[in-house]
């Protein structure tokens, strides 16, 4: 193992070399400002501008309100608390579907990715049903313990941790196996041959070349929970986030408030991302052997075996358990499941529905259009971003970091709200075009939101593979669009793949932004399934979010099969 | 590989040929709280009528519409508003969102409920009602009027939709508070009656859909709601659900129509708007969907009879809505701040 000096410079040099690099860094540089700072900047700029010109009333108005105060320390912890939930939960996983070979393996840590096929809004629909006052497993406490009334009451900060890291520990569970399954034998043989024990292996050699696969994960579960809105919408009952605060001073039209509270999100965001820079400096490792994968280890005692296999068995049935819940609902006839425990009728209606009105297969041919052009998009970007980030150093690389990112950082209704306000007219010498009620605008707000999951992946798997590669076959005479195409992208394509199989999904299922900016005729699934419940057709809504998470589960197949291919997740 | 991808690239730009185009009918967008039920119907009705019209619904709550529509103020993608308490269309029409139009049964609106430069006009009454759940509460055991709502024995039995999206929250809380006024003087009373239901609401409810489903599932007992939703709801499904009248007199919402300015279809949505106020289509909703028509040139004997047994009944509240209207928003602001969850805290 070797310390990759810096990660950048290595290896470049010369003008040729200067000059291709910014042949590649200027338009990306260019796309990114425009759609990601300059959006926000022209919202910002009207926020700070009252009835009488320049103003910071607004400011004034959050920083000496309680409840203002309240929200954005609510939204510090909430997030915080879900770094460590889900670290607690998708961790461990990783490493037990990664390291170790037991009965169902396969399977279960195939199915331990589900979560992530749940978009937020039918997710938190499904929690109701199953832990909510009246939902299936809070009934079954109330019933066993004989209680009268509902032994808890989904709602609040507790409400609001459960679906968190119910769903989003999947980032932590994917980037760790991700990692794990990169780590290089050797390594760990080498360690373990100089008489290093079990947890000095692990914390001198496991956990640094963890170090950019844990610190992606927490990055992205940080800036998701202070963007989260379905959840403490929906959970929070009288519980303050600063995105419903957002919401709330939205609709009561105070715009300008709306956009202190956006300017306080982004900007705890931004002070999380430089504190999580600050540790990750200074620790980051490549690995030089040829790289052989980890071997799994064999349980070879029985009890061993079948403990860890029922482990994973419970574990991943519990994590699945508001997928079975959307699943029931969604074959019980209209109005007949009301004080029981569980549905006791059940038939095809919903499904019948689905499938003999073209009005709902429309948002799904809608969705998957616009989720593959984003897609599409954010892999080709974020590829070139990536190699930039990692391999070369120039002037704006930093910015280039902080751009990729910064969406992260910004709520969804943010962004949506950023480019309804800017791609309402059409001037294009101020780089402004209509593109609110055409096509474009979603698939736009989608590519956007998904460039840092894209970008994390494939900086994490630049990262982990040493710079000196790309230096021999440069060496060898391979020009540099051969070194992308036959070492830099084989290396990174698992991590690339991971990334882009998350982002495919996550536009699936995008709602925050999409209600925002949808058109009748660009309508995506999500708007979809909430205006199914807003007519009260339960079942239709759980059965087009059937739909949806068997789509996300086709995309991980897909997604599964290319990791496969670089034997280097899941395999 | 790369053949691979260029024709999937390829496919993808074949894709978005494909929905370039939209029938060859003209599509007319109403933004809407009425619910899908009536929407469609009338959607069905109007393009049978006029069949080179594609009506396309957007069905959101009514201060959703409105935020909807100052976004979009500089590229308008509705034609129409239909439905939302004159209220939020007045404010919309003081924002500049509304254009006027002159449908020829204008003046049998009465002048109260239209706006005086023809940027919005009344459709319907809505009366707020008291509801629940039939299944747990007999008719004589439930809330008969808005103070019965604050006895203890509802406590935590009172379901609430979240008020700040709801135009029917926003007219009951505002006739909580100008009742209040009008007794006191001044905001105390309301902001303290307000707080005495906030120590009885187990929940702010997302939604209608998840208020009925909680309702029926008993997570609540009673909650406030509007008379007609509450019918078709009755109509439509077997769910236990019923409503009363409060005694001492209920906020009477006046549900409206409106041309969006700057629509893409201004003519059009002239049309659509003079035709969903003409009396077969306001008759029409009246026996399908039991909406109140805020015209008075329409016979009682042509009316449903649903609606000639409630019009006696109903003793409208006296609401002073430009005063309400003024408030409003600070009052919510309030609420939102120093009352939502506060109310067991503060001892009630």
């Amino acid at each position: 193992m070797a310390r990759a000096e810096g990660g950048p410079e290595a290896g470049a040099g010369g003008a040729g070399s200067r000059r291709l690099t910014w042949l590649l860094a200027a338009p990306v540089l260019v796309v990114l400002v425009w759609l990601v700072v300059y959006p926000n900047l022209v919202v910002l700029g009207r926020s700070l501008v009252g009835p009488g010109g320049f103003t910071l009333s607004a400011y004034h108005d959050f920083f000496t309100t309680r409840a203002e105060l309240e929200a954005a320390w609510s939204s510090l912890w909430i997030s915080a608390a879900s770094v460590f939930l889900c670290a607690l939960v998708g961790v461990p996983l990783a490493f037990l579907f990664a390291r170790y070979e037991f009965p169902g393996r396969k399977v279960f840590g195939a199915l331990a990715a589900l979560p992530v096929l749940l978009p937020p809004l039918v997710g938190v629909i499904a929690f109701l049903f199953l832990f909510g006052g009246s939902g299936i497993f809070t009934r079954i406490v109330q019933r066993l313990l004989g209680m009268s009334s509902p032994p808890w009451e989904l709602q609040g900060a507790p409400a609001i941790l459960l679906v968190h890291a119910y769903t989003m520990y999947v980032y932590f569970y994917l980037f760790v196996r991700a990692g794990l399954s990169r780590l290089d034998e050797g390594a760990l043989e080498a360690a373990e041959s100089l008489g290093a024990g079990r947890w000095t292996i692990f914390r001198r050699v496991t956990l640094p070349l963890l170090t950019p696969s844990l610190s992606a994960a927490a990055l992205l579960v940080f800036m998701t929970s202070m963007a989260s809105f379905s959840a403490p919408y929906v959970f929070g009952g009288g519980f303050r986030v600063l995105t419903t605060q957002i919401y709330a001073s939205k609709l009561s039209g105070s715009l300008p408030l709306a956009m202190v509270e956006t300017v306080v999100l982004a900007g705890v965001s931004l002070a999380f991302l430089w504190v999580l820079r600050r540790l990750e400096r200074g620790r980051e490792f490549a690995s030089v052997g040829k790289g052989t994968a980890a071997r799994r280890h064999r349980i070879t005692s029985g009890w061993a075996r079948w403990g860890l296999a029922a482990a994973g068995a419970g574990g991943v049935t519990f994590l699945l358990l508001p997928h079975l819940t959307l699943l029931l609902v969604s074959f019980v006839p209209q109005g007949t499941w009301t004080t029981q425990i569980l549905p006791h009728r059940f038939n095809l209606a919903s499904y019948a529905g689905l499938a003999s009105d073209p009005g709902l297969l429309q948002p799904i041919l809608n969705s998957l259009e616009m989720a593959a052009l984003a897609t599409a998009a954010n892999l080709l970007l974020c590829f070139v971003a990536a190699w930039l980030v990692v391999r070369r150093r120039f002037r704006g690389r930093g910015l280039l970091r902080v751009l990729l990112v910064l969406p992260w950082a910004l709520p969804g209704t943010v962004i949506a709200l950023g480019l309804a306000t800017t791609f309402s007219v059409d001037r294009p010498a101020l780089g402004r075009f209509l593109l609110v009620g055409t096509f474009w605008i979603l698939p736009l707000a989608y590519f956007i939101r998904n460039t840092p999951l894209v970008a994390q992946a494939a900086v994490a798997s630049f990262r982990q593979f040493d710079p000196t590669l790309e230096d021999a076959a440069r060496s060898l005479g391979a020009g540099w669009a051969t070194i992308m195409r036959r070492v830099a992208l084989p290396l990174v394509l698992p991590g690339l793949a991971a990334g882009g199989t998350l982002a495919f999904v996550t536009a699936l299922g995008e709602f925050v932004a999409s209600i925002l900016l949808y058109t009748h005729s660009t309508r995506p699934i999500s708007i979809e399934i909430l205006a199914q419940l807003r007519a009260f057709d339960f079942g239709k809504a759980t059965a087009l979010g059937v739909v949806l998470a068997v789509l996300v589960g086709g995309a991980f197949a897909v997604g599964g099969r290319w990791l496969q291919r670089g034997e280097l997740l899941g395999g | 590989m790369t053949g691979r991808l260029s024709a999937a690239a390829l496919a993808c730009a074949a894709a978005l040929w494909g929905c370039g185009g939209g029938g060859g009918r003209t599509p007319l967008v109403i933004y809407s709280p009425h619910g899908r039920d009536l929407l469609s119907h009338f959607e069905k009705r109007f393009e049978a009528a006029h069949p080179d019209v594609d009506v396309q619904w957007v069905d959101m709550g009514s201060q959703e519409v409105l935020d909807r529509l100052r976004s979009e103020k500089a590229n308008p993608q509705a034609d129409v508003w239909w439905g939302a308490p004159t209220e939020i269309f007045a404010r919309a029409a003081s924002d500049g969102l509304l254009a006027p139009s002159s449908p020829t049964w204008a003046d049998s609106v009465p002048a109260a409920a239209r706006d005086s430069a023809g940027r919005w006009y009344g459709t319907y009454r809505t009366p707020e009602v008291i509801a629940y759940n039939s299944d747990a509460l007999a008719r004589a055991e439930a809330p008969q009027d808005w103070d019965d709502l604050l006895a203890r024995k509802w406590r935590g039995k009172v379901l609430i939709r979240d008020p700040l999206a709801s135009g029917t929250m926003h007219a009951i809380f505002g006739a909580i508070m100008w009742r209040e006024y009008q007794r006191t003087g001044d905001s105390t009373a309301g902001y303290k009656w307000l707080l005495k239901l906030d120590a009885q609401t187990s929940d702010y409810v997302l939604n209608p859909t998840l208020l009925y489903q909680k309702l029926a599932r008993q997570e609540g007992l009673v909650t406030v709601w509007d008379m007609p939703d509450v019918e078709t709801l009755r109509a439509t499904t077997s769910l236990p659900i019923d409503y009363l009248i409060p005694k001492s007199g209920t906020p009477v919402v006046i549900d409206a129509i409106a041309v969006v300015k700057g629509a893409k279809h201004p003519a059009l949505a002239r049309t659509f708007l003079q035709w969903a106020g003409s009396r077969p289509e306001v008759l029409e909703a009246a026996r399908k969907f039991y909406r109140i028509p805020v015209r008075t040139d329409i016979p009682a004997d042509s009316l449903p009879a649903w609606l000639q047994r409630t019009l006696p009944e109903l003793r409208p509240m006296d609401v002073d809505r430009a005063y309400v209207q003024e408030h409003l928003p600070g009052w919510l602001r309030h609420w939102d701040r120093e009352i939502r969850n506060r109310g067991r805290d503060e001892g009630y």
